[in-house]
């Protein structure tokens, strides 16, 4: 690429901000960067925490071993996700993570002609499997597969999440950029398709839902003429609330933009 | 001689024999410890009320008590404060209000107006600079406040400002307001009070002027403050008033509905601001010396009244009515009979819930039926029917009735709960289980929190607890100093920026950190009043239905509040206070509160 991927800009963030937030919406546990020694990262929240690979270059059991080593007793199941999926939307996730739930060790997406090892989920306690096949040098994670329950999602099996099937029907969850012409192709795609809706003061004539096209919620908020200033909060799906412009927006999603100073 | 914006004393007047007033000498010490209205309320109460007192008795003193502010151009500084043991809660209550009773009360050259005894008759009691005296006021008894106001205003003359009782507080509900100039002083029932004491009104005239100590430094301060009165923190006061509240609430699943059996309300778009204010406003109004004009005045069933979030939600979604005409229809019911909009909405909605389950024989009433909303509202003012038990408040109700219906009576410490979903909004929920006052989104403002986008809102811990303490402390010095809440967001600062304003007015050197300990000492002093009253660290607590009973937010997710989570933050509130594990202060903190 020439650039690290973590750092290459999305939409006003990067999409190392991406991914976590993705998956800080979708899972409400603890969210963890593995990071090459010394490897500088873009700004990211304070509750997404950052461990380093004992070494460098040994490929991805080796940042799975550590990445499930510091969730062990924090987390029963970790999605595993590289960086460089613009596209990764929160009900792909949600469905990978449910077969993990449903007993297996690891849940893997076949999707687009591929295994997917990092788009995946991972019961916490293959750690200690992990980092023995890296110290044996088995290090493709196909070693790892063999020693657990697997269960294998293909597109059909993931498709049949209806709400998977209206929200990302082409499976663009696990395209990724690993070219400076697949970044640039990435980003000429439209922003995702959201709703926005004001509230208060902020309607200013305009009440109801209206749709618009926006990769964050700073986008949103540009699309809705609204300044997220010190008075304004956005509500995500009306779920949690934030002023944090990077927060990440994926297709169907519902930004409500209310007045800070709500309550009283 | 009193500080500047002070006359250092207050009048008591037994109205059980009329000629026996007195004067209780209010020092510096006392002023600069606990300013004026609901710290100095407080301050009072540990004074005056005997301790155990029956808040309904001959003996319980209800004290109108006035600030420092108050008469300076500062802005929103026209409020009082009354400030009794509550006949709903049994614990300490202030509610306050704001109009020109604020300041005509204030100039009779009193910090404070506290009315102890009980009349022989239905009275009204007046007040001026020729002191205290009482007038008969059977011919006012059975008005509503607002026509009982007009009356007096037609007999005693322009210079004088009365609040009055409606049939609900003549009636002794123990929710029961104080009104004057159409604002209430809703909460707690203290028109209960003043009903026990055959009161229908105490009339006041000034008679006196009180000087700042630095009236040039007030000026500027009081330009500088209006200018800021008008900027983007107060728009949605200013533009659609706090009923803007409810849509937004909806859509982030905290609105209140059906008795907390769901956080969300099909019907909440037909009660909007957003909506009524295009069909239905009439006027927009400012308190006296209030520059944000937050009153949106409504039209609805013939009349007009003013609209405010908590009425609509707790006569509205609270109870499943959504017809807009309806609920304002049931609001100004409220204000006709005396009634705290929050506890008749909160007590009807748990009796319909009570109905619906076969607990109470009304099979009439049911959740989303107007009709029986009104009808009900008229029997608890009247403490006829089924009124008679309604009248008692949710949690005295829940204990007459039994079968389980307490685990579902909306209230805290006996006062019902505003409209904030608890288990959407866990720094609220942390503030509504331990402020003194009872469930009350005026004394913790601890929703700020959840709705700053700076924690997450349905997981409690350190930083909900922070939070609440902070907004506790800042309501404190607000209702005391006093200035509206409404005002809060002009300020970065606040203790900081509060303090010139003091010393304006006072001469004092104070400075934030004086009054950081000021907040401290009042929410002390109310804690240590409510334990003298019999307060038990389960009181802190949250409705059972609450704590057991997960609620759905709009997008699907499943939001709870569990008793661990919330134990752990009354434990950690309890910890940052200075409190025992049981939630009492230390020996030494109580010795330094001078309190009698």
């Amino acid at each position: 690429m020439g650039t690290p991927k973590a750092a290459l800009e999305w939409h006003g963030s990067t999409l190392l901000r991406r991914t976590t937030g993705i998956l800080a919406r979708v899972t409400g546990g603890p969210v963890l960067v593995v990071r090459a020694p010394g490897q500088e990262l873009p700004a990211l929240p304070r509750q997404v925490d950052v461990v380093e690979d004992p070494a460098e270059g040994l490929g991805p059991v080796q940042g799975i071993a550590a990445g499930l080593a510091a969730l062990t007793g924090r987390a029963e199941v970790a999605f595993v996700s590289s960086t460089d999926m613009p596209f990764l939307h929160p009900a792909f996730v949600r469905r990978v993570l449910r077969a993990a739930a449903d007993g297996a060790d690891v849940g893997l997406p076949l999707a687009r002609g591929y295994p997917q090892p990092l788009a995946a989920a991972y019961r916490v306690t293959l750690a200690p499997a992990a980092a023995r096949l890296v110290k044996e040098q088995r290090l493709r994670p196909a070693f790892l597969f063999e020693e657990c329950r697997l269960t294998r999602l293909d597109e059909a099996a993931l498709r049949a999440d209806p709400v998977l099937a209206a929200l990302d029907p082409d499976l663009d969850s696990v395209v990724n950029v690993n070219s400076p012409d697949d970044y640039a192709a990435a980003r000429a795609r439209p922003a995702p398709e959201i709703t926005v809706q004001r509230f208060g003061t902020l309607a200013d004539g305009h009440r109801g839902p209206q749709p618009v096209r926006a990769a964050t919620v700073a986008g949103a908020a540009a699309a809705a003429g609204v300044a997220l200033d010190g008075h304004v909060v956005a509500a995500l799906n009306g779920d949690q609330i934030t002023r944090d412009g990077e927060t990440p927006l994926a297709a169907g999603d519902t930004v409500f933009f209310l007045s800070a100073d709500a309550g009283g | 001689m009193a500080p500047g914006g002070y006359f250092g004393r207050a009048l008591v007047v037994d109205v059980g024999t009329a000629s026996a007033t007195s004067i209780l000498p209010l020092h510096e010490e006392v002023l600069r410890g606990y300013l004026g209205g609901a710290g100095l309320g407080a301050w009072l109460m540990h004074r005056l009320a005997p301790p155990g007192v029956d808040p309904l008795g001959e003996r319980a003193p209800l004290a109108f008590v006035f600030s420092p502010l108050v008469g300076t151009p500062l802005t929103t500084s026209a409020k009082f404060a009354v400030v009794a043991k509550s006949p709903l809660t049994g614990m300490l209550n202030d509610a306050l209000s704001s109009s020109h009773f604020a300041i005509s009360g204030k100039l009779t050259g009193h910090d404070a107006i506290v009315v102890r005894g009980a009349c022989d008759r239905p009275s009204v009691l007046l007040v001026d600079g020729d002191g205290a005296r009482l007038e008969d006021a059977a011919d006012l008894w059975g008005l509503p406040a607002a026509q009982a106001e007009a009356r007096l205003r037609d007999r005693l003359g322009r210079g004088w400002r009365a609040a009055a009782i409606g049939p609900a507080g003549e009636r002794q509900v123990r929710y029961a307001t104080i009104s004057h100039d159409g604002r209430h002083a809703g909460r707690g029932g203290l028109g209960a009070v003043l009903g026990a004491k055959r009161l229908k009104a105490v009339a006041v005239r000034a008679a006196t002027k009180v000087a700042p100590a630095d009236p040039g430094a007030v000026l500027a301060a009081a330009r500088d403050l209006r200018a800021r009165s008008f900027g983007p923190a107060t728009a949605k006061y200013r533009e659609l008033g706090t009923l803007a509240n409810l849509l937004a609430f909806n859509a982030i699943s905290a609105l209140p509905t059906r008795n907390f059996q769901a956080a969300t309300f099909a019907g909440a778009p037909r009660l909007a601001a957003e909506e009524l204010a295009e069909l239905r406003t009439v006027a927009r109004n400012s308190c006296a010396s209030c520059t944000i004009g937050c009153e949106h005045i409504y039209s609805g069933g013939g009349k007009t009244m003013r609209v405010e979030y908590e009425n609509v939600f707790a006569l509205g979604p609270m109870c499943g009515v959504s017809d807009p005409d309806a609920v304002l229809a049931a609001s100004a019911l409220c204000d006709e009979l005396g009634l705290d909009t929050i506890s008749a909405g909160g007590t009807i909605a748990w009796a319909m819930e009570c109905a619906e389950r076969g607990l109470i024989g009304a099979p009439w009433l049911r959740f989303g039926d107007a009709s029986a909303l009104m009808r009900a509202l008229t029997e608890i003012a009247a403490r006829e029917g089924l009124g008679a038990l309604l009248a008692e408040g949710s949690r005295r109700a829940a204990e007459q009735v039994g079968g389980g219906s307490s685990e579902f009576a909306p209230h805290v410490k006996g006062l019902e709960l505003p409209g904030y979903e608890p288990r959407t909004m866990h720094a609220m929920a942390l503030g509504l289980a331990v402020n003194s006052r009872g469930a009350d989104h005026n004394r913790s403002g601890a929703y700020e929190a959840d709705l700053s986008g700076d924690l997450d809102r349905f997981a409690g811990g350190d930083a909900q607890v922070a939070a609440a303490i902070e907004t506790e402390d800042r309501a404190a010095v607000m209702d005391s100093l006093i200035l509206c809440k409404f005002l809060r967001g002009v300020f970065r600062e606040p203790f900081a920026e509060w303090a010139p304003l003091l010393s304006a007015v006072t001469g004092w050197d104070t400075d934030g950190a004086e009054l950081r300990a000021t907040a401290r000492r009042i929410v002390l002093a109310k804690r240590a009043f409510n334990i003298r009253e019999g307060w038990q660290s389960g009181d802190d607590w949250l409705p059972g239905r609450l704590l057991s009973e997960p609620v759905e937010t709009g997008s699907g997710r499943v939001a709870a509040l569990t008793p661990e989570r919330l134990r752990a933050m009354i434990d950690g509130y309890y910890a940052a206070r200075g409190l025992d594990s049981a939630g009492r202060p230390a020996p030494a903190d109580l010795a330094g509160l001078g309190l009698r």
